[in-house]
């Protein structure tokens, strides 16, 4: 994707930037020019995509309730930092490693809902075959790798992949995102260090939602920022409000480009807020660890209706009807792929032995024959 | 100790007993250790303000200040690597990682340093920490949050494994391992955490590490497991018992060191052997159970010696009940242990 800004492409690591970048301030009024690709048809589709993420939010949560998926990780609030970066990059052409909270990034980068619901479901038409939990996909059409939960454990494979676009010579590049919590953990570092000596094509993207379950980022780190540590490691390091969809993309793209013409990695630190609980694992997160002034304040920087205010501001407003319209759209859309999902039936026993290995060793066979003869037994 | 002993045990205090659950177990042992030694601290991830995910920490924090129980960042090599720090410098570190599946970013510290430090430095330097962790499956939690690691760290020297499957045990092996002067790998069967009901003594006790305890007595075969299989082995012994099979039902709750006098005896009395656990098959734990009674029980065996496992596959999602050797296989196995 090119794009023009004014946004200096830095050819040796950034100096320590406190403030992140934005284009577009809380109430909708731009704070700097806004590039020329921001049309306001342009701002409606982002808009149309975030709102559809925040939608399938809402339904999958409902789905929870109902017992038809078992767990869920939301990202209402992060709406922008995954939308945005899904259109700075290559999509099918690029390779992501993203983290388990990704499905809105997953959804924008046009990962079908169907694949993505199916996996909630672990149904039949489960791309990943109902191995995973729910709310962990792979896509290999997108490119977009399977989701571990284990943190930060995609770092250094993304690293890895990284290096071997450079060895095979191609223009991809290697996205990685992860939370503020992984930046502690050592495969995170270990990533790190490994991608800047190798000055592979890596974009490290940081969700810095500011909480990792309980644990804050004052109880995380003792850096002010996640992005000032992309100096130890040989690579610039970016910081971005995360709930300004035009400066991620703005920043992401020129961050990837920078990655792609072979100047080695770098890492965007995306300032944003899990406004939801953590997981349903996390029901009473008001209660237990953060306050609500604080999730009040952070709802009052919904990146959604920053863009809505920011196309009021340019005269161009999203009106009511249209905005309802997308919301029962994606609601019916979601309804829709559920029924499909459900009735295509559950993976049986089978799948169980599939894919340990290329082939099915002898120990396998035997197991397996095991779970058929007590199964076929059981069913008699 | 035997299933009678326990009772007894539990008994002795009278009045004093109270059914509690496997977590409330944990949480009272960890509330009792760290009112009885100021050197026990208590740290992980989320054990303070939340009090775990599985709220085994709850209201902790609170009662002891936030220097002795305090959440760590987000890095199991920093939890487990520091807690041998602390161990070595004199206190009683206590650490939970969310998950046994998770143990693994923190694993050169506990098999490089954790278990070897006293080993390495003549005894010098030692390591008295507890890992706590929960493990098993059961509970819908895909490959990540479902597997039974036990194996690894039995086969490592120099740590010990535990694995209770009853309120009772879950206190005393516990306390047993804060006091103790070695690392313990203290696994908690997450299926069992509130399914497993029982009751303990009021009074301060401890179970100590390396016995088994026999459940029920039986002639007729032995049934052996550890952890979140043991009310299945119960439920497979219900059915036998139907039938007018006698089955002694073992529970090993220590795997290092584990109780070869109790198991080799109860072999030898009833001539067969069902070995029980979640793992999956291969080097599974059992193996190595296996081989002590070949060896020291061969004469007595009137059936080859028979194991129930995981099957050898990354725990799957949806077939989650599936994948457990649930009391059907297991009576299975002993149906064909009777039958040989
Ligand atoms: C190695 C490992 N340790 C612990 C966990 C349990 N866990 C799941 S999510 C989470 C917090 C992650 O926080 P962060 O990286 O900030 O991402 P966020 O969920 O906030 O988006 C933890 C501790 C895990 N999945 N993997």
């Amino acid at each position: 994707m090119t794009q023009t800004s004014s946004l200096p492409i830095p050819s040796t690591p950034q100096p320590f930037t406190p403030q992140p970048i934005r284009y577009v301030a809380e109430d909708g009024t731009p704070v700097q020019d806004l590039p020329a690709a921001y049309t306001p048809e342009r701002l409606r589709e982002l808009h149309a995509l975030m709102l559809r993420a925040r939608e399938f939010d809402r339904k999958l949560i409902t789905l929870l309730r109902q017992g038809r998926t078992t767990f869920y990780a939301q990202s209402s609030g992060m709406e922008a930092t995954q939308v945005g970066l899904a259109r700075s990059i290559r999509v099918g052409h690029d390779w992501v490693w993203p983290y388990y909270r990704d499905h809105t990034l997953g959804l924008a980068m046009g990962v079908p809902m169907f694949e993505l619901i199916s996996q909630c479901l672990g149904s039949n038409s489960d791309p990943s075959r109902g191995r995973q939990m729910p709310h962990h996909f792979a896509a290999r059409k997108q490119h977009f790798v399977s989701i571990s939960s284990s943190i930060a454990s995609q770092v250094p494979p993304a690293a890895g992949n990284a290096m071997a676009q450079k060895y095979l010579g191609t223009d991809e590049i290697t996205v990685c995102t992860f939370g503020d919590g992984a930046t502690s953990e050592g495969d995170w570092h270990a990533g790190m260090n490994m991608a800047g000596a190798a000055h592979a094509p890596c974009l490290f993207v940081c969700e810095n939602n500011q909480w990792a379950i309980s644990t804050n980022l004052a109880g995380q780190t003792a850096s002010e920022t996640i992005h000032i540590k992309a100096k130890a490691y040989g690579m610039p390091g970016f910081y971005v409000d995360g709930n300004d969809i035009v400066a991620v993309m703005e920043v992401c793209a020129h961050a990837a480009q920078w990655v792609r013409e072979g100047n080695g990695p770098a890492l965007v630190e995306c300032l944003t807020y899990r406004v939801g609980s953590h997981s349903n694992a996390d029901a009473d997160a008001e209660k237990n660890y953060r306050t609500r002034e604080e999730v009040q304040e952070w709802l009052d920087r919904d990146p959604i209706v920053r863009v809505e205010k920011l196309l009021e501001h340019l005269g161009h407003p999203i009106d009511a009807e249209e905005r309802a319209r997308l919301i029962s759209e994606t609601h019916r859309e979601v309804d829709e792929q559920v029924i499909r999902a459900e009735a295509t039936g559950q993976p049986d026993w089978r799948i169980m032995f599939e894919d340990v290995y290329a082939d099915l060793p002898g120990h396998l066979r035997i197991q397996a024959a095991e779970l058929r003869a007590e199964q076929e037994g059981s069913a008699k | 100790m035997t299933a009678t002993q326990d009772r007894k045990e539990a008994a002795q205090a009278g009045a004093g007993t109270r059914t509690i659950n496997l977590i409330q177990a944990v949480t009272e042992a960890l509330h009792e250790e760290l009112q009885r030694d100021e050197r026990v601290v208590l740290f992980g991830q989320d054990v303070g303000a939340r009090g775990g995910v599985f709220m085994a920490t709850a209201g902790l924090q609170a009662t002891f200040g936030k220097e002795r129980v305090f959440d760590t960042p987000l890095s199991e090599a920093s939890i487990v690597g520091a807690a041998v720090g602390m161990a070595v410098r004199g206190l009683r570190p206590v650490a939970e990682i969310q998950f046994a599946d998770y143990m693994g970013p923190g694993f050169d510290q506990i098999i490089s340093q954790a278990a070897k430090i006293r080993y390495r430095s003549g005894g010098q330097f030692t390591a008295p920490l507890v890992i706590r962790t929960p493990s098993g499956g059961g509970v819908k939690g895909g490959h990540h949050h479902s597997q039974s690691p036990e194996s690894y760290y039995a086969h490592t020297p120099g740590l010990k494994v535990v694995m209770p499957s009853t309120p009772y045990d879950a206190k005393g092996l516990l306390k047993a391992a804060i006091r103790g002067d070695d690392p313990v790998i203290f696994f908690e069967p997450k299926r069992l955490y509130r399914a497993a009901k029982g009751e303990v003594p009021d009074h301060d006790y401890t179970v100590r590490l390396g016995e088994a305890a026999i459940r029920r007595e039986g002639t007729d075969l032995s049934l052996i497991g550890y952890g979140g299989v043991m009310p299945d082995l119960e439920r497979a012994a219900d059915a036998l018992a139907a039938e007018g099979v006698g089955v002694e039902v073992i529970d090993l709750r220590s795997l290092v060191p584990w109780d070869r006098e109790t198991v080799v005896q109860s072999v030898q009395k009833t001539g067969r052997a069902v070995l029980v656990s979640e793992a999956p098959r291969t080097a599974n734990f059992m193996g190595e159970v296996a081989y002590v009674i070949q060896n020291e029980a061969f004469d007595s065996l009137l059936a080859p010696v028979t194991q129930v496992a995981g099957f050898d596959t990354p725990y799957p999602y949806v077939q989650d009940k599936i994948y457990l050797p649930g009391p059907n296989r297991i009576t299975a196995a002993c149906v064909q242990a009777l039958n040989h």
